[in-house]
């Protein structure tokens, strides 16, 4: 029982972690139907935030993690600029873009490589390297702190949809775009928002798993399919669908390496298997998107 | 018409010369075949940084049989499916002899392409037992140490501690893989039971599942056989954090200098294998050198590159000719080169036909002392 409770807190911090990469691709897809695979990369160039300002520059934590969230808010609202809004200005294809981002990926990816080299960088703990031990829980401080950090996010942005008039300009958006521009709704506005927001959510994600392994220049794509993987599983059509998805995804990779009696490496195929399960089973995820309302 | 004929003979001579001048400045052209963008980088970046410091280095002393070295470099980007195109457009260029520094599955491709156009090729730094054995190719040699050195030399450093069972751990990369089946292989032949074998896989954002397994199986110690930096992290974090005691042995990978920031504070008492003394001799100068020149201190991975280049400017000199046939002949025929990888006294020879070159007893185990990559403690498989 001691090393479940205790596998409970890996896994529930690993979840929020895929669950904030989800999250970054819900905020672009809802009003835009524009699934972006450089999210992983975004995560990336937020750990080397990280990595810059907390390691190198040694600023406090929280003026450090606040500067990365601000700069990757800068750097997903200029992606769309640069990849997205040029394209769908002059009215091509919804794979226009995603193949656009695609290429972006690499770009970030490179750029990181020649700027940084191929090596790790540490990124800092914000409370140090150790263990806490919260009745019969216990993990890394790193762990509550990622677990703690991802529930006042996932708070926010559903306050936001929920409770905002700008939020519902998204929902609007989400749900018929023509009608949404007809009301007045700025699209290109909430495009671009959108993709700021995606931006700082993977940027968030990335400085938060980074002091666990680094950061690295090949750490993006697999947080890209953790994250589509998650997406996938709690569904596109709403917020906290993307952190359910997260849960259900680590716990699942976690509890199978721990207690499955399957072959050394044979784990590493529960996301694959799940993946595939939701798109044939229950291709809207496990929550459903709302219904328009009258 | 006496003036006229010294003339032409004068004017032959200077044609003569220059053709010699022309002849001499002729390069000596040596493929390179690296991984700039994908999963090897991080090994293949030093490494292949030696080989370039160390042609520099020959041609500042006057080359090779009067000529300079030339260095064609080509990305395969760890990928095997275009490393046989690299390879082939390396044969294409002229070059007389190719050196791999990518993925063990990458160099194998390459084979096919130095095997049919009698090319020779070798690889400083692959550790893949397989590379000489999966194809009968006389034109390829492998000069870094073997996996099954690796695991032999831990063994007979762990020998003295009458381990029975213990846990191996690696990462679900190719050379992880293949590392993780050495060791294995290794401890089944001594007798020691591997009670649990776990894999962290690339990408992993948590080692603790699999530690905890291996928590549960209580073993005299860890074995660890992966090559992924960031992974192998992950390992030694959740062995601190779970209060772990017994002892870690872990591959060479343990031995790149990186792990001494990024695994900060986690390294005290971890025995790993490296391939480098750092108070050898050669190792000394070398590393001297290196930061006169580079401006930057060189580690081991840098070693395996300036090895690399060495080995194949000594075989051209001793074949006297960059006939390729020659140099095939004569690298085979390498006498015993002391180079800045292996124990001190270690020479490369490619003894009884072989073509891997590293001596057996040639590795180290050396120990984390703080943070720090601290003393030799064992050498060879003695």
């Amino acid at each position: 029982m001691q090393d479940f409770l205790e596998l409970a807190v890996s896994a529930s911090a690993s979840g929020c972690v895929y669950g904030l990469v989800a999250l970054a691709y819900l905020l672009m897809i809802r009003p835009t139907a524009i699934i972006n695979f450089a999210v992983g990369e975004w995560a990336m160039v937020g750990a080397f935030g990280g990595f810059l300002l907390l390691t190198r520059a040694e600023w406090p934590y929280p003026v450090g993690m606040a500067a990365v969230l601000l700069a990757m808010l800068a750097v997903g609202w200029a992606t769309e600029r640069i990849a997205v809004r040029p394209l769908v200005e002059r009215g091509a294809p919804l794979l226009a873009p995603i193949l656009a981002l695609l290429g972006m990926l690499v770009v970030f990816r490179e750029s990181i490589s020649l700027a940084f080299g191929p090596d790790p960088h540490p990124v800092p703990y914000p409370f140090g390297f150790g263990r806490l031990e919260l009745g019969p829980l216990a993990g890394s401080y790193q762990s509550f702190f990622i677990i703690a950090t991802t529930l006042v996010v996932f708070a926010g942005v559903w306050l936001f949809f929920e409770r905002t008039v700008a939020g519902k300009a998204f929902e609007a958006v989400a749900i018929n775009r023509r009608a949404a521009a007809l009301m007045g709704i700025n699209l290109a506005r909430v495009t671009a928002l959108s993709f700021a927001g995606g931006g700082a959510a993977a940027g968030l994600a990335g400085l938060l798993v980074s002091p666990n392994i680094s950061a690295h220049y090949l750490m993006g794509v697999p947080l890209a399919i953790q994250g589509f993987t998650a997406l996938v599983i709690g569904g596109v059509g709403r917020v906290e669908g993307a952190l359910l998805g997260g849960l259900v995804l680590a716990f699942a990779e976690q509890l199978t390496v721990r207690y499955a009696p399957v072959p050394a490496g044979y784990a590493q195929g529960v996301p694959l298997v799940l993946l595939m399960l939701f798109l044939l089973v229950r291709p809207t995820g496990l929550l459903r998107a709302r219904e328009a309302r009258a | 018409m006496p003036i006229a004929r010294r003339a032409r003979a004068a004017a032959l001579a200077a044609a003569l010369a220059l053709a010699g001048s022309a002849a001499a400045q002729e390069t000596i052209k040596i493929g390179v075949i690296t991984d700039k963008v994908g999963p090897a980088k991080p090994y293949a970046e030093p490494a292949t940084e030696g080989i370039v410091f160390g042609a520099e280095e020959i041609n500042r002393k006057g080359g090779i049989l009067g000529r300079k070295i030339e260095l064609l470099i080509e990305d395969d980007q760890g990928r095997p499916d275009i490393s046989a195109a690299m390879a082939r457009k390396l044969v294409e260029a002229g070059a007389v002899f190719i050196l791999s520094m990518s993925l063990t599955p990458a160099t194998q491709q390459q084979q096919n392409v130095t095997l049919a156009a009698k090319t020779p090729q070798m690889t400083p730094m692959n550790s893949g037992d397989t590379l000489t054995t999966q194809l009968d190719n006389p034109y390829f040699w492998q000069t870094g140490p073997l996996g099954s050195i690796q695991i032999a030399t831990l063994l007979s450093y762990a020998r003295a501690k009458n381990l029975k069972r213990v846990a191996l751990i690696s990462d679900n990369s190719d050379l992880g893989q293949l590392l993780a089946r050495f060791f294995r292989s290794g401890l089944e032949k001594s007798g020691i039971e591997v009670a649990v074998e776990e894999v962290v896989p690339r990408g992993a954002t948590s080692a603790e599942p699999q530690m905890q397994k291996i928590r549960a199986a209580n073993p005299d110690a860890l074995f660890m056989a992966g090559v992924l930096t960031p992974e192998n992290v992950l390992i030694l974090k959740a062995y601190r954090q779970f209060g772990l005691k017994f002892p870690i042995h872990a591959s060479y990978n343990l031995s790149v200098p990186q792990y001494m920031t990024v695994a900060k504070g986690l390294l005290d008492g971890v025995t790993f294998v490296d391939a480098y003394d750092p108070d050898k001799p050669e190792v000394k100068a070398f590393e001297a050198e290196f930061t006169r020149v580079m401006k930057k201190p060189p580690y081991n991975l840098h070693g395996y590159g300036y090895d690399g280049i060495n080995l194949v400017a000594d075989a051209i000199r001793r074949a006297g000719s960059t006939d390729k046939e020659q140099i095939r002949a004569a690298m085979q025929a390498t006498p015993g080169y002391a180079g800045v990888m292996g124990a001190k006294g270690m020479k490369y020879v490619f003894a009884d036909g072989k073509r891997t070159g590293f001596d057996p007893n040639g590795m180290v185990v050396r120990v984390y002392e703080g943070d720090r990559q601290g003393r030799v403690v064992h050498v060879g498989q003695k």
